[in-house]
């Protein structure tokens, strides 16, 4: 009979002046930095919007794909990953950043949507039936519903969780779970019209009902990848030493492993079944990525987006030695932003990738911008939700 | 490294002793005593697996899982091999305009075919390293081992054991609490 | 042991409800379990089964009509050239994936409940799968040429279509038939053997006893079991997947607007695993009923399943949407029509039924005291049930009664024969799940000691302790 395992609570912060608590701010510097380059090189070009695009949606995905990991933790009144759920959390509650991140994206609305200009949709039969749905000013009340909502939800989450530090009030858990079913199809519904509205109408004429699902499953793939990197970085510089164990990376790998297979089933579901049926005006959008420069780019994403990370990811060793995890997060991450990419760039370059140094200095904007909020977040409190009723089940749970 | 699959009974007049104890607790602290004491040819039973037993008992992991990798390799292969031959090879046709290697329209069977075989390698490698079906076996001689799917928590050291003695490892199980211990002759 | 319902109200923040309620320990959950197999067969079990091979009967009838007259007695017609028969052979492998569900993906997410149902629910997959066979089997014709679907080397050089995805599911589904058996064997295993240390009989201990093979409890075999058992699970989570997403590529992978969209394979996922809980429902409240099994599958295990039946249900409700809308939105008038079609045209009775029994009765689970009643359980497990049979239907019969060339158009109307195949379908499936439980432990007894208390030898030991007493100086909070 070994003795419990004691825990000081005091010590589950970022301290002060450390390493770690000066990152927010070398972060909203890169961040400044990256978007004034970005301002300098792009001003006036598609590029400049194409790029921003893509890196605004690699953050976007990573706060939906947290806020997604919140929500069902309290829906199913999950018991292992209290340990890691704050920093969830912090992720989540950046997403009001993300809200003025978008802005240049509205900026460059007619340069990003072809549906946007008024000669194209008088010319165009099939954009004229569209345009009750995609026209500008909808296009923009659709965005603020959607930011007030995961902004709402984000920061609602972060700071009852917060309280409960201080209170240990169990009815904070009820009233999360309470109302996290609701808030779940909120997102559901309003994820999938926001990849409708800001990815998959970037080529208006095309379409597939399982869009939302596939943009879905990115989210939560790049999500728990961030998460394992992001718990074994404060982990390493001994912020949650002895709290986040070797047993919730292994249950962060599976969830890894596990979404990395349906990213791979909806991706196929979604290939197979438009190149099956050979419909011309489904099929244009795959012909784009696969009859042209962007080919490598799709078998890149086949290969390193499934074939890879599940071979790496199956065995269970693997999943327990934090180094090779954090290896395959980081390459998760990666390709994410490589999918994220083909999603959107083929309706501005049609021949080919042509990665430039926009699409760097737009990354680091964004990046740098939304990274600072998420480090002040997770510098200004508790790195574990300390009176949750169920972390104590979650320090203690032992995996298979 | 322990062998891989478990050897057969021992020969003899004497199969070994078995042990009954309480409960899931008493029976892996005992556990960890014999595994410490250095002894080989032994094993315990349960009516369930006991969480922590095998690393009470210092086993090693199982090969299990590099035998499912193969075989559901082996079979996805197969089944893509087989669909090229039939389409390609054997009897080309072009329907609905697809190539005559529609790679899409084959990975279905091939990821079902490649689960089947892994799922067969799981069950059929999982009793054959269990050397199951044996439905004869010394222990069954034992009134008190029926306990054994209800609610027994029994250990039993084989004689082919260099360590075993019928009177001190007796002795040495009751001291670890055993509830009773019996000898069991070869059957 | 009175059977207490002392966990229907048990929700709480801190630690777990029980999963077995009475107190339960190893030798009476083994006796509660085992004590049926071992009495005679109650007047009871008699009133399911007959009834049930009477049904049974009646599809020997209609399958045996079908045999020598052909499929002309169905009301099949061109364009409609699929309705009853794909419409049964959907709606059964879909139950089934709830046996699988429970079995694998549960015990993957590690949820200890499932214990009390998995036994019962695969065997309920394992007679889904049997009945969702005859259709396919049944509806082509020529039955007696049906080898022809394997890949045999033959005189005639033919193979079979590998493009094709009815031969995909010839493949999924037989497959899947094969690996639920193996997985449900392997989990009755140790139950067998419990029922043949306990047999009194000779041919009993000989019947047990052959089927147990000589599972002696051993930890070195527990050892591989376990390793086996995990991997079949993560097998067999692919498996659910990806039997019913081919299953639903027989539609999904036309140019029928209405058939063909994307969102089709997690649709009818979804769809598979809302209408197999449903029937695990339906199963479960008589089952626990019979065998006063209350303190084993207690209304926790129901509640938990009401609210797998929420998530899926809506999960359907979010396809129906999205099918609706980019119907709308990709501006194509076909696909328009054929979703309005669905809602406002000749079947629009099958719609509406479809509709308020999948989406809009279900909601009622919301409510805890809708999800802890057993009546309210019951009645709306059959309801989802009817629901997504006409789900089914209404996907398959109204894209095709009407789609490109209105002069193609028809109205379809079933036959007798498609009544009482359907209906004798249900008397296989009763049947069948009623020698189950009259003959095989209906619990899986030893996984269901395994997460008693009392089985985890660190019971009661604590072992991390959370030092709340030196609180930093707080920094200024929002």
């Amino acid at each position: 009979m070994t003795a419990p395992r004691v825990i000081e609570t005091a010590r589950l912060h970022v301290p002060a002046g450390s390493g770690l608590a000066r990152l927010p701010l070398v972060a909203c510097v890169v961040g400044l930095l990256g978007t004034a380059a970005s301002v300098a090189l792009g001003h006036g070009t598609r590029q400049l919007y194409f790029s921003w695009l893509v890196a605004f949606l690699f953050c976007l995905t990573l706060a939906l794909g947290a806020l997604f990991f919140v929500l069902v933790h309290f829906a199913t009144k999950a018991g292992w990953g209290v340990a890691v759920r704050r920093l969830a959390e912090n992720v989540a509650g950046a997403i009001p950043v993300l809200a003025l991140l978008f802005v240049p994206v509205l900026l460059g609305l007619h340069e990003l949507y072809h549906w946007s200009h008024p000669e194209a949709v008088a010319a165009d039969p099939l954009l004229q039936a569209k345009a009750p749905f995609l026209n500008t000013g909808f296009f923009g009340i659709r965005a603020v519903l959607y930011f007030v909502l995961w902004g709402g939800l984000g920061t609602l989450y972060l700071r009852a969780s917060r309280r409960q530090d201080d209170s240990g009030d169990e009815r904070i858990t009820r009233g999360l779970t309470a109302i996290a079913g609701p808030a779940l199809i909120a997102f559901a519904l309003s994820v999938s019209l926001a990849a409708i509205d800001w990815i998959m109408s970037l080529d208006p004429h095309w379409y597939s009902t399982v869009f939302g699902v596939y943009v879905f499953s990115g989210c939560v793939v790049s999500f728990i990848s961030l998460l394992v990197v992001l718990s074994a970085a404060i982990a390493r510089a001994g912020g949650m030493r002895g709290v986040v164990t070797v047993e919730h990376f292994h249950d962060l790998g599976k969830l890894m492993f596990a979404f990395t297979v349906f990213w791979a089933y909806i991706a196929f579901a979604q290939f197979f079944l438009i190149w099956y049926a050979n419909i011309p005006e489904e099929t244009v959008w795959y012909l784009r990525r696969l009859d042209s420069g962007w080919l490598p780019v799709s078998i890149l994403l086949a290969v390193g987006h499934f074939v890879v990370p599940f071979f790496f990811l199956m065995p269970r060793t693997i999943k327990r030695r934090t180094p090779l995890l954090v290896g395959g997060a980081v390459w998760m991450l990666a390709i994410h932003l490589i999918d994220l990419y083909w999603l959107v760039m083929p309706t501005l370059h049609e021949d080919g990738p042509h990665v430039g140094l926009l699409d760097l200095t737009t990354l680091l904007g964004v990046l740098g911008l939304f990274f600072a909020t998420v480090g002040w977040l997770v510098t200004r409190q508790p790195l574990v939700p300390l009176r949750d009723p169920r972390l104590p089940e979650s320090l203690s749970f032992e995996n298979f | 490294m322990p062998p891989l699959l478990p050897p057969s009974l021992p020969d003899g007049p004497t199969y070994g002793v078995l042990a009954r104890f309480a409960g899931p607790r008493e029976l892996l602290h005992a556990c960890e005593r014999v595994r410490d004491a250095g002894f080989t040819r032994w094993d315990a039973h349960s009516p369930f697996p006991v969480h922590g037993l095998d690393r009470a008992m210092g086993l090693g992991t199982s090969p299990l899982p590099w035998i499912v990798l193969a075989l559901g390799l082996a079979g996805a292969a197969g089944a893509m091999l087989l669909q090229w031959w039939v389409h390609v090879r054997a009897y080309p046709l072009v329907i609905s305009g697809k190539p005559l290697f529609s790679w899409p329209a084959f990975v279905p069977v091939t990821f079902e075919v490649g689960v089947l075989f892994g799922a067969l390698g799981a069950v059929f490698g999982m009793f054959g390293l269990n050397r199951l079906p044996m439905h004869h076996h010394p222990l069954f001689q034992s009134a008190t081992f029926e306990r054994v799917s209800d609610d027994g928590f029994f250990v039993s050291i084989e004689s082919w054991d260099p360590k075993f003695d019928a009177q001190t490892t007796t002795r040495m199980l009751r001291d670890l609490g055993a509830v009773d211990v019996e000898l069991l002759a070869s059957s | 042991m009175a059977p207490t319902e002392e966990n229907a109200d048990c929700d709480p923040v801190r630690g777990r409800a029980p999963l077995i309620l009475g107190g339960h320990d190893f030798p009476s959950i083994t006796r509660a379990v085992c004590d049926p197999l071992e009495r005679p067969t109650p007047l009871g079990w008699w009133a399911f089964f007959l009834p049930s091979l009477g049904l049974l009967g009646l599809l020997g009838l209609a399958t045996g009509w079908l045999f020598w007259e052909g499929i002309g007695i169905w009301g099949l017609n061109n364009p409609v050239g699929w309705a009853f028969d794909i419409t049964n052979f959907v709606f059964w492998v879909g139950i089934g994936h709830a046996g699988t569900l429970i079995s694998a993906i549960l015990f993957l997410l590690r949820q200890r409940w499932r214990t009390s149902i998995n036994r019962s629910a695969e065997a309920m997959t394992i007679f889904a799968v049997m009945c969702a066979l005859i259709f396919p089997g049944i509806h082509v014709g020529r039955i007696w040429v049906a080898y022809w679907m394997l890949p045999l080397p033959n005189q005639m050089s033919m193979w079979p279509n590998f493009r094709s995805p009815l031969l995909w599911d010839v493949f999924a589904v037989s497959i899947y038939g094969t690996v639920s058996v193996m997985f449900w064997y392997v989990g009755l295993v140790p139950d067998l053997a419990t029922v043949r240390d306990r047999a009194r009989s000779l041919l009993r201990r000989r019947i047990f006893g052959a089927l147990a093979l000589g599972w002696r409890g051993s930890n070195r075999h527990w050892q591989h079991y376990e390793r086996a058992y995990l991997i079949l699970a993560g097998l067999a989570t692919p498996l659910v997947l990806s039997v019913h997403s081919i299953v639903s590529m027989d539609f999904a992978v036309s140019q029928l607007p209405g058939w063909h969209t994307t969102i089709f394979p997690p649709y009818f996922v979804a769809g598979a695993i809302f209408s197999g809980f449903a029937m695990v429902v339906t199963l479960m409240v008589i089952t626990r009923q019979a065998f006063g099994m209350q303190n084993l599958i207690t209304i926790r295990h129901f509640e938990n399943m009401a609210k797998i039946m929420i998530v899926t249900g809506l999960m359907v409700g979010y396809a129906y949407a999205m099918e609706f809308f980019i119907a709308w939105y990709s501006g194509n008038p076909y696909e328009g029509f054929a979703l309005l079609n669905r809602a406002f045209g000749p079947y629009s009775w099958a719609y509406w039924i479809m509709v308020s029994c999948n989406v809009l009765l279900p909601q009622i689970l919301w409510w805890r005291k809708a999800r802890t009643n057993l009546a309210i359980l019951f009645v709306m497990s059959l309801v989802v049930n009817v629901g997504m049979w006409f789900e089914r239907f209404v996907i398959i019969v109204t894209s095709l009664h009407r789609d490109y060339l209105p002069s193609s158009w028809d109205y379809y109307v079933p036959t007798i024969w498609e009544f009482l195949a359907l209906l004798g379908s249900f008397g296989l499936f009763f049947t069948m799940f009623c020698l189950f439980v009259r003959f095989l432990p209906i619990v899986a007894t030893a996984e269901v000691k395994g997460v008693l208390p009392q089985a985890d030898p660190h019971h009661g030991e604590e072992r991390v302790v959370l030092d709340v007493s030196k609180a930093p100086a707080r920094e200024a909070t929002t």
